[in-house]
């Protein structure tokens, strides 16, 4: 009975939920024809009809390769530093408060101001996987460093008492039981490569949604614009979303 | 097989700054090899300590644990020690197959399939070889980390409380099989508990322990000839032990 009323209770969240959603795309359009928000709002229904027309569709889409590979490339690169350093830290705990010290340095350096660095040491072609890469470096440390030191204290007495090594115990124990909260970390990174990405192009990369976002506003290409904005978003989510859905398959594995 | 020697053992644990709290004080104790051995005690008496000493997992502070000669670190670094917890302890994403494989994982050798086989039988659990810990019961459970324990034929065999989490009906269950599956192999075995019926249906000699320092307070050699089963229990002269070990633990 009570399975039935949580997934009850569910199904209602989930509904509030899509009806928020429209309520708010619902504003937009009627604040965007009314002209409320200014020139630089437009109505729902004109941004969405920039996707109709075909060859703002191949910039859209050869813009959004370029950032998700950025992104994806940035995210890559963090993660793996990240996960390199929390295992070193882990490994030799001598280490960890220097490496949370560097880590805090790194992810309190400022993209705008780092970007012109990174463009003329990496070139405009890398920077802004470079620029991805940062926070989630960062993101992946913390969340690897908790997940690392997440293990059941009796499983840990289990592991001591046979005799485990460093390195069994990593990798039967520690490693697994990192898992939810680095996928956890991960969720996250997803959106911040997506904004370090779409940052670092702004410096000048050869394209991307980043050059779109820029160019559209220099040249008052207002529903192009917004479109782009919402192409961004658009993958950030659904990153968010399919490493949720890995995170819960985890958890439930783990149960 | 395994002798097992405490040597004016004590235990001391720091709470605070200038807190200290005496878990063990000058503790003799030796065990004889294939005995097997009750500490039997209020929680918080120093019986658990006692096991953690011996199995590695804790240090004295003053006095020596030796095994077989030897500091139990040794024992442990060749994986010869089996350990079984009040909670089960288990790996949760593997199965019970793959739990059993562990011990033979960290011991670096490959998974003897005949042996766990054998073992997922001894402890009646054929069947469930692919469930997962989630999907078993408590007493499944149980018996599975009991399995484990006994995975890489250890020479000595250490249980915590092993059964303090189930209820009365499953823990009597468990008690009869325990008797039998130790009546095959007859390892060196330390139980930590605190029910004496438990205690004094299961081991040669039952050491009853009282707390802050813990101490031993009373021997008692079980005069019950092995096998032991359900009509073991019933006897009057069982009755009268634990009626005198009940209030031997009584403040």
């Amino acid at each position: 009975m009570r399975e039935n009323g949580s997934r009850y209770g569910g199904l209602e969240r989930m509904l509030y939920q899509v009806c928020g959603f429209i309520l708010l795309l619902a504003l937009w359009q009627i604040a965007g024809k009314s002209g409320i928000g200014g020139k630089t709002l437009p109505a729902l229904t004109d941004v969405l009809r920039v996707y109709g027309v075909s060859w703002r569709r191949a910039l859209l889409l050869r813009a959004a390769v370029a950032t998700t590979t950025s992104a994806g490339l940035g995210l890559l690169l963090g993660a793996t530093l990240g996960c390199i350093t929390a295992i070193t830290a882990k490994r030799i705990p001598a280490l960890a408060p220097g490496l949370n010290r560097l880590a805090v340095v790194v992810n309190a350096l400022p993209a705008i101001a780092l970007g012109p660095v990174l463009i003329i040491t990496a070139g405009r072609q890398a920077t802004p996987a470079l620029l991805a890469a940062i926070p989630v470096f960062f993101l992946i440390y913390v969340a690897g460093s908790s997940g690392l030191s997440s293990a059941d204290g009796r499983l840990e007495q289990y592991f001591k008492a046979s005799g485990a090594s460093w390195w069994k115990r990593f990798v039967y124990l520690d490693s697994i039981s990192a898992l939810p909260a680095l996928l956890n970390g991960m969720k996250l990174a997803v959106t911040t490569a997506m904004i370090g990405a779409v940052v670092g192009e702004w410096f000048g990369a050869p394209t991307g949604l980043g050059i779109v976002i820029l160019n559209t506003m220099q040249n008052f290409q207002i529903p192009l614009m917004w479109a782009a904005v919402i192409v961004v978003a658009g993958i950030s989510l659904t990153g968010y979303g399919v490493l949720g859905i890995v995170e819960r398959a985890v958890q439930r594995r783990m149960a | 097989m395994s002798t097992i020697e405490l040597k004016g053992v004590s235990k001391e644990f720091r709470i605070s700054r200038d807190k200290r709290v005496m878990a063990l004080s000058a503790m003799d104790l030796s065990i004889r090899e294939g005995e097997f051995v009750a500490l039997l005690g209020p929680s918080g008496c120093g019986k658990s300590t006692i096991l953690h000493l011996v199995a590695g997992l804790d240090e004295p502070s003053t006095g020596a644990v030796l095994v077989d000669g030897l500091p139990p670190a040794q024992l442990q670094a060749k994986q010869q020690l089996g350990i079984a917890f009040q909670e089960h302890a288990l790996l949760p994403w593997r199965t019970v197959e793959g739990n059993l494989e562990l011990p033979f994982q960290i011991a670096g050798r490959e998974p003897d399939r005949k042996q766990i086989a054998d073992l997922i039988e001894l402890v009646g659990l054929k069947g469930f070889e692919t469930a997962r810990p989630s999907q078993l019961s408590g007493g499944m459970r149980q018996r599975v980390s009991i399995a484990r324990a006994l995975c890489l034929s250890p020479k000595l065999l250490l249980l915590d409380e092993p059964f303090g989490a189930l209820d009365a009906v499953t823990r009597r269950f468990m008690n009869l099989e325990l008797q039998r599956i130790w009546q095959e192999k007859q390892i060196t075995t330390i139980l930590v508990t605190h029910t004496v019926e438990e205690a004094i249906f299961l081991a040669d000699r039952v050491l009853v322990m009282s707390g802050r320092p813990g101490r031993v307070i009373r021997e008692l050699q079980v005069p019950f000839a092995r096998p032991r089963n359900v009509e073991t229990m019933r006897r009057e002269e069982f009755h009268h032990l634990v009626d005198d070990l009940t209030l031997c633990l009584e403040p």
